[in-house]
C-alpha cells in the first residue's frame, strides 16, 4: 500500500492540484449517483411519490421555499436536488456503458485492421473515415431521429454506433507502430499465436493513449448525452436527465425561475470540468502523442 | 498526387452512395407518412389511395431507385408535409446557416488562435492562467448550455440582445443576408458566440499545444538569436507552422460545427438548415431529412478531402500514392 | 469621373439596404405554428388554414367570435334535397392575378381536392357525387350520401383559380397562393415570417392594415420574449407557463376565451383487459384529479369538461355531469373489480400537439398510480403518436378533438363508433373502444336532417358515451392572446383560432 502511494505516478497525481480537485468532484459525483436512493429526499420519478401540489417551489433559502425541496422543485413537483442525482446515474451510466463498450469495439476492429491490413482494414478504415468526418454528435442526432422508442439504451447504442471510431483510430497508429518491434517479430517467430501476439504484446503497448482517450470521450459522452435528451431525442421524459432537466426549465427562465436551470447545469458542467481536469493530468503523464 | 485525388474522389463517390442507402433504407420503417399525408377525416380507402399515388406501396428497393434516378436529376423529392421540393427548402435555408457558422468559425478561428498565442507565450501570466481556466470551461460547457446562459444573461437579465431569429434581412439575388443591418447583426451575435465556445476551446489548446513546441526548436532559437523582433518572431516563424495542423482540424471537425449548428438553431429560433432538420425529424418528414444527411454528407466529404489536399500541398513531407 | 460614379452607386446601395429591410409590417402579428403549404387543401390543421383564409375564400365564411357560418363567394345557400346543395355566386370577384372568379373555379377546386397529391381534404371531396354548373354563378352539388354537415365545412374549402392553377408547376403551387382573398403573398420567408399586403380590390372592402407580418415562433418562451420586446403587436398562444409574467406587463392586454377543443383520456373496453368491466373504467375517470390539473398544471388557464363536445356544438346536452375525483371510491371501484393490487396501464398521448400535453399524460400517471396501478407513461411527438393512435396500438390514452362543423355526427363516427376500415368509421378511436347499442344510435343519426331530432340523438349518444366511460373528458384548453397597447388594434379572436387579417380592425 505505501509502496503504491510512494510511487512515481502517484505522487505525481498528489502533486497535481488540478488533478485532485478533477478527482475529488468526480467521486463526489459518482457517490452521489450511487447512492442517490439513500441520498435524494424523494424519488422524482416514482410516480406515486411526486406530488403536483409542490409545484414550482423556489430553493429553500428564497421566499417561499420550504426545508423539504433544499433545491426547489420543477413544474411536475420534483424536487430539484432529487432530480439531480437521479439524472446524475443516467449520465454516469451513459457515459461508463458507451466508453467502454466503444472502446473494445473500436480497439478490437482497429488492432484487427492494422495487424492484418488488407480488403478489411481498408473496410474497417472507410467505415472508421465515414463516422468520423460526420462526428459522433451529429450521427447520433440523425441516428435518434430515425430510431422510433427513446430510452437509454437507445441512446447508448446510438452514440456507440457513432464513437467506437476515435478508438479504432488512435489503436491503429499505436499498432502499426509497435508491430514491426523487435519483440513482436520475435514473439511471432518464436510461433506464437496471432492472438497472444495481438493481445499480451500489442495491446499493452497501444494502451496508454487509448487511456487519455477515453478520459476525453467520457466527457464527450456525457455532453452529448445531454444534448441529446435536451433536443427530445435522447431519453424519453420518464427516465432522468439532466439534459431534460434543462430543457423543461429553459421556459420558466422567462418567469424568473432559474433554479429549474442553473443547478443541473452547475452539476453538468462540474462533472464534465472534473474529467477534463483528470483527463489532462493523465495526457501529462502518459504524453502520447495524439 | 493525380491518382491520389481520384481514388479521394471515388471513395468520396462510394461513401455517398452508401449513406443514402442507408438512411433512405432506415426512414423507410419510421412512421408512416401516410396518415399526415391522407389528413385527419381520410378513410382507409382514401389512405390506401395516397399511399399509391406516392409510391409508398411498391417494394422498398424499388423506391430507392426512384429515389437515386431522382438523385441524379437533382430530384430529392418533395417534402411530404408541405409538398414543396426537398433540396429548394434546405438551400433556402443555407444562406441562415452559412452565415451563422462563418461568423462562429471567425470568432473561434481569431480568438482560439489569438489567445492561444498569448497563453503560449507567456504561460505564467495571471492573464494566461485566466485564459486556461476559461478555456477548460470552454470544452466542459455542451453548447446548448452556452446558449442558454447567454440568452439568460444578456436577454432575460441584461435585455440588451435579443434572443431569436434573424432579425431584418437583406435580399440579394437567391442569397438572403442578415449581416447587412444592425439589427442582423444585433440577432447573430448571441447563436454565434455559442456555436464558437466549443471550437474556440478547442483550438485555443490547440494553438498552445503547438506554439509551446515550436518555440522550443532549433530554428525558432536561433531566430531570437539573429535579434528578429518578438512579433516576426512568434507571428511570422513560428505561428506559421503551428496553423497548419490547427487549419486542418479546423476542417476535419467541421461535422462537429454542423451537429451543433443544430443545437444552437434550435435554441434561438434560427431559421436554418439545422432547426429545418429537428422538426423534420419530429414530423418524419423523410425527404427532407434524407435530403439534409445527403448534402451534409457531402459538405463534409469535400471539405475534408480539400484539407487532406492542401496539407499535402503545404507540408510536402507528406507523400501520397 | 467614371469612379465617382461607380462611388455614388456604391454608397447609394449601401444607404439604400438597410431601409430596404427596415421597411416594418403595419401589424406583425406572433403565433404558434409555421405554415406548412401555400396551397389551401394541403393541410387541414387549423394552422395552415388560419394562413390560407387571409389569401383565399371559401364559398362561406366563418365570423369572429362564434363563427356563424355567413356569405363569402357564395352570396346563398340552400339544401334542395337529402343529398343536394345550391349556392349561388358572387358577382364580379376577381383573383389576385386578375382572372374572373366564377362557377369553373369552383367545379375545378372541388375536383382537385379529390386528388390526394393536392389534397388532404380527400373526405369531404370523396363525398361529392357530381358537381354541375348551370351557369356561371350557381353552383350545384351532389353528395353520394346525406351529409348534413355538408355546408358547414364550406368556410375552409378554398377556391382556387382554374386557368392559373391547371398546368402550373407543383413547387409554384405549394409556395404562391393566388386566391380571391384580402391579401396577397408578398413572401414567404420559410422559419421566419409570412409577410403580405392588401388586396386593394377586395370584394368585402380593402382592408385596414396595407402590409401584415405573421411570424410562426414555436417555442413558448420565444413567443414571450417577442411580447416583451415588444416586437409584435398580437400574440396568438400566449404560453400558460409565463401567463402570470405577461399579466404583470404594462404594456399588453390579454385576451382569453375558451377553446372549442376538448382534451380527453380515450379509453378501451375490449374483453380479456380490465377495461372490459365498467368499474375498472368508473374507477380510473374518479381517480383522476382534473381539477388540481387545471389550477397548477393550466394555471388556471382551461374550462373543467363534462363531456367531449363544447357549448355550442349539436350534441352537447348540459344536464352531464362528468364523474367526481374520489381516489376511496376509485380503489373500492378496482378492488370490486378484482384489481385490489392493480394492474399495468399505460398512459399514452402526444407531447407536442396540445398545450401542456406531455404534462397532463404525466399528472395523470401520477394519479393512476396513486389508487395502485402499475403505471408507464409513454409520451410521443405527434407525428409517431397519432400513427400508432390509428394502428389502435393504444388503450388509455391523451387526446384532444373538435369538430369544425359544429355538429356531434362527424366525431361520433370518428371517435365511438367501433373501427370499420370499409365504412370509414372508428379511425381515432384508438382503443377500439365498442358498443353495438352506441354504434347503432351513431348510424341511425347520420340520416335525420331535422336539426332538432338530430340534435336529441347526438345528445343521447353523448351521454351513453360518458355513462359507459367511453372516455374521460378533462378540460376545454383556453385560447389567449395578447395584443400590444399603444396601437389601437383592435382585435377580436376566433373559436378557431384563425388569424383573420381583415377582421383585425
Amino acid at each position: 500500500m505505501t509502496k503504491w502511494l510512494k510511487s512515481r505516478r502517484m505522487q505525481s497525481f498528489l502533486g497535481d492540484p488540478s488533478a485532485l480537485v478533477g478527482s475529488a468532484l468526480l467521486l463526489g459525483f459518482l457517490f452521489g449517483a450511487i447512492f442517490a436512493p439513500l441520498v435524494a429526499p424523494m424519488d422524482p420519478y416514482d410516480l406515486t411519490k411526486v406530488d403536483l401540489a409542490n409545484f414550482l417551489i423556489p430553493p429553500a433559502w428564497m421566499e417561499g421555499g420550504v426545508s423539504d425541496f433544499p433545491l426547489g422543485t420543477d413544474d411536475q413537483g420534483r424536487g430539484i436536488w432529487s432530480t439531480i442525482l437521479y439524472g446524475l446515474r443516467t449520465s454516469l451510466i451513459v457515459g461508463v456503458s458507451v466508453v467502454a463498450i466503444s472502446s473494445v469495439i473500436g480497439i478490437v476492429l482497429g488492432m484487427l485492421g492494422a495487424y492484418y491490413g488488407g480488403l478489411l482494414d481498408a473496410f474497417i478504415m472507410r467505415a472508421a473515415d465515414t463516422v468520423f468526418a460526420f462526428s459522433t454528435t451529429l450521427l447520433a442526432v440523425l441516428l435518434l431521429g430515425m430510431f422510433e422508442t427513446r430510452g437509454i439504451f437507445t441512446v447508448i447504442v446510438a452514440i456507440c454506433i457513432a464513437d467506437w471510431v476515435k478508438y479504432a483510430r488512435t489503436i491503429r497508429g499505436s499498432v502499426l507502430e509497435t508491430k514491426d518491434n523487435a519483440y513482436v517479430l520475435a514473439a511471432s517467430a518464436s510461433g506464437a499465436k496471432d492472438a497472444r501476439i495481438l493481445f499480451r504484446h500489442i495491446l499493452p503497448n497501444a494502451l496508454p493513449p487509448i487511456f487519455v482517450v477515453m478520459a476525453v470521450d467520457m466527457a464527450v459522452v456525457i455532453m452529448l448525452e445531454a444534448t441529446l435528451s435536451f433536443l427530445g431525442v435522447g431519453v424519453p421524459l420518464t427516465e432522468p436527465s439532466l439534459g431534460m432537466m434543462i430543457s423543461i426549465g429553459k421556459n420558466y427562465v422567462y418567469a424568473g425561475m432559474w433554479w429549474m436551470v442553473v443547478f443541473p447545469g452547475a452539476t453538468l458542467i462540474a462533472m464534465v470540468v472534473g474529467i477534463n481536469l483528470f483527463a489532462d493530468w493523465l495526457r501529462e503523464e502518459l504524453n502520447p502523442k495524439l | 498526387m493525380a491518382t491520389y485525388i481520384t481514388r479521394r474522389l471515388l471513395q468520396g463517390v462510394v461513401v455517398l452512395l452508401l449513406v443514402s442507402m442507408v438512411c433512405f433504407v432506415m426512414f423507410r420503417y419510421t412512421g408512416d407518412p401516410v396518415l399526415m399525408l391522407a389528413g385527419k377525416y381520410a378513410t382507409q380507402a382514401e389512405r390506401e389511395q395516397v399511399r399509391k399515388a406516392y409510391g409508398l406501396d411498391r417494394p422498398v428497393y424499388e423506391q430507392y431507385l426512384t429515389f437515386l434516378k431522382g438523385l441524379t436529376r437533382g430530384d430529392f423529392g418533395r417534402s411530404y408535409v408541405s409538398q414543396i421540393d426537398a433540396l429548394d427548402m434546405i438551400l433556402e435555408r443555407f444562406p441562415a446557416t452559412f452565415e451563422l457558422a462563418l461568423t462562429a468559425i471567425s470568432i473561434s478561428f481569431i480568438l482560439g488562435v489569438g489567445l492561444g498565442v498569448v497563453v503560449a507565450v507567456r504561460p505564467k501570466g495571471a492573464v494566461s492562467r485566466m485564459i486556461m481556466a476559461g478555456s477548460l470551461f470552454g470544452i466542459s460547457i455542451p453548447t446548448f448550455l452556452i446558449g442558454i446562459l447567454l440568452v439568460m444573461a444578456f436577454s432575460v437579465y441584461l435585455n440588451l440582445l435579443p434572443p431569436f431569429g434573424r432579425g431584418d434581412t437583406v435580399q440579394i439575388g437567391f442569397w438572403r443576408t442578415g449581416l447587412l443591418t444592425l439589427s442582423g447583426w444585433k440577432h447573430i451575435l448571441l447563436p454565434a458566440l455559442t456555436l464558437s465556445g466549443y471550437q474556440l476551446a478547442v483550438l485555443l489548446r490547440l494553438t498552445r499545444a503547438g506554439m509551446r513546441e515550436t518555440l522550443t526548436e532549433e530554428y525558432i532559437k536561433t531566430a531570437w538569436a539573429k535579434g528578429l523582433s518578438p512579433a516576426k518572431v512568434i507571428l511570422k516563424h513560428a505561428l506559421r507552422n503551428v496553423l497548419i495542423p490547427v487549419v486542418t482540424i479546423a476542417g476535419l471537425s467541421f461535422g462537429e460545427l454542423i451537429a451543433f449548428s443544430i443545437v444552437t438553431e434550435t435554441i434561438f429560433q434560427w431559421p436554418g438548415m439545422g432547426n429545418l432538420l429537428l422538426t423534420s425529424i419530429f414530423e418524419t418528414d423523410q425527404p427532407i431529412i434524407v435530403t439534409y444527411i445527403m448534402l451534409a454528407a457531402f459538405i463534409i466529404l469535400t471539405i475534408n478531402i480539400l484539407v487532406d489536399l492542401l496539407y499535402a500541398v503545404l507540408n510536402p513531407r507528406i507523400r501520397y500514392d | 469621373m467614371r469612379r465617382l460614379t461607380l462611388m455614388t452607386l456604391v454608397a447609394a446601395l449601401v444607404l439604400a439596404l438597410p431601409t430596404m429591410a427596415l421597411a416594418k409590417a403595419d401589424l406583425v402579428v406572433a403565433t404558434d405554428a409555421p405554415p406548412k403549404s401555400m396551397n389551401p387543401h394541403a393541410y387541414s390543421s387549423d394552422a395552415n388554414l388560419s394562413y390560407m383564409s387571409n389569401f383565399f375564400d371559401g364559398l362561406l365564411q366563418r365570423k369572429a367570435p362564434e363563427g356563424k357560418l355567413a356569405p363569402a363567394l357564395a352570396t346563398k345557400w340552400k339544401r334542395l334535397d337529402d343529398v343536394t346543395w345550391k349556392f349561388e355566386l358572387r358577382k364580379g370577384v376577381k383573383f389576385h392575378n386578375g382572372n374572373k372568379f366564377t362557377a369553373a373555379d369552383v367545379k375545378f377546386t372541388f375536383e382537385r381536392m379529390k386528388d390526394p397529391k393536392y389534397s388532404k381534404l380527400l373526405n369531404i371531396a370523396n363525398s361529392i357525387q357530381s358537381i354541375k354548373a348551370p351557369n356561371d354563378y350557381m353552383v350545384i352539388f351532389k353528395t353520394v350520401k346525406p351529409v348534413p354537415w355538408f355546408a358547414e365545412t364550406m368556410h375552409m374549402n378554398f377556391i382556387v383559380d382554374m386557368e392559373s392553377s391547371k398546368g402550373r408547376d407543383d413547387g409554384d403551387y405549394n409556395t404562391r397562393p393566388i386566391g380571391t382573398g384580402a391579401y396577397q403573398l408578398v413572401e414567404w420567408v420559410k422559419g421566419s415570417y409570412v409577410r403580405m399586403k392588401a388586396n386593394p380590390d377586395y370584394w368585402e372592402g380593402a382592408p385596414k392594415y396595407k402590409t401584415v407580418d405573421i411570424r410562426p415562433i414555436t417555442e413558448e418562451a420565444t413567443r414571450f420574449a417577442a411580447l416583451a420586446g415588444r416586437q409584435v403587436d398580437i400574440v396568438n398562444g400566449v404560453p400558460v407557463t409565463l401567463f402570470e409574467r405577461v399579466k404583470q406587463m404594462g404594456h399588453v392586454e390579454i385576451i382569453a376565451r375558451p377553446a372549442r377543443r376538448c382534451i380527453y383520456m380515450g379509453m378501451s373496453n375490449t374483453a380479456g383487459t380490465p377495461f372490459a368491466d365498467l368499474r375498472v373504467r368508473q374507477a380510473i375517470a374518479h381517480a383522476i384529479n382534473e381539477e388540481e390539473i387545471i389550477a397548477k398544471i393550466m394555471r388556471g388557464q382551461a374550462t373543467l369538461a363534462h363531456q367531449v363536445p363544447d357549448v355550442p356544438t349539436v350534441g352537447y346536452d348540459a344536464s352531464i355531469q362528468r364523474l367526481p375525483y374520489d381516489p376511496a371510491k376509485a380503489k373500492q371501484l378496482l378492488a370490486a373489480a378484482g384489481y385490489a393490487n392493480g394492474f399495468d396501464i399505460t398512459v399514452a398521448g402526444p407531447n407536442d400537439r396540445y398545450v401542456n400535453d406531455e404534462k397532463i399524460c404525466e399528472a395523470v400517471a401520477k394519479y393512476l398510480a396513486k389508487v395502485g396501478l402499475q403505471v408507464k407513461l409513454d409520451v410521443k411527438p405527434k407525428s409517431i403518436f397519432f400513427d400508432e393512435l390509428t394502428d389502435y396500438k393504444h388503450q388509455f390514452y391523451l387526446i384532444g378533438w373538435f369538430d369544425g362543423s359544429f355538429d356531434f355526427g362527424r366525431s361520433t363516427e370518428k371517435l365511438l363508433h367501433t373501427p370499420n376500415k370499409d365504412m370509414g368509421m372508428g379511425t381515432y378511436n384508438g382503443g377500439k373502444f365498442s358498443n353495438g347499442d352506441l354504434d347503432g344510435q351513431i348510424i341511425a343519426s347520420s340520416s335525420i336532417l331535422d336539426r332538432a331530432e338530430r340534435e336529441k340523438a347526438l345528445q343521447a349518444i353523448n351521454r351513453m358515451s360518458v355513462k359507459e366511460v367511453a372516455w374521460i373528458p378533462l378540460h376545454y384548453q383556453q385560447d389567449i392572446f395578447a395584443v400590444v397597447k399603444g396601437k389601437n388594434v383592435k382585435f377580436t379572436p376566433r373559436s378557431d383560432r384563425w388569424i383573420v387579417a381583415k377582421e383585425i380592425r
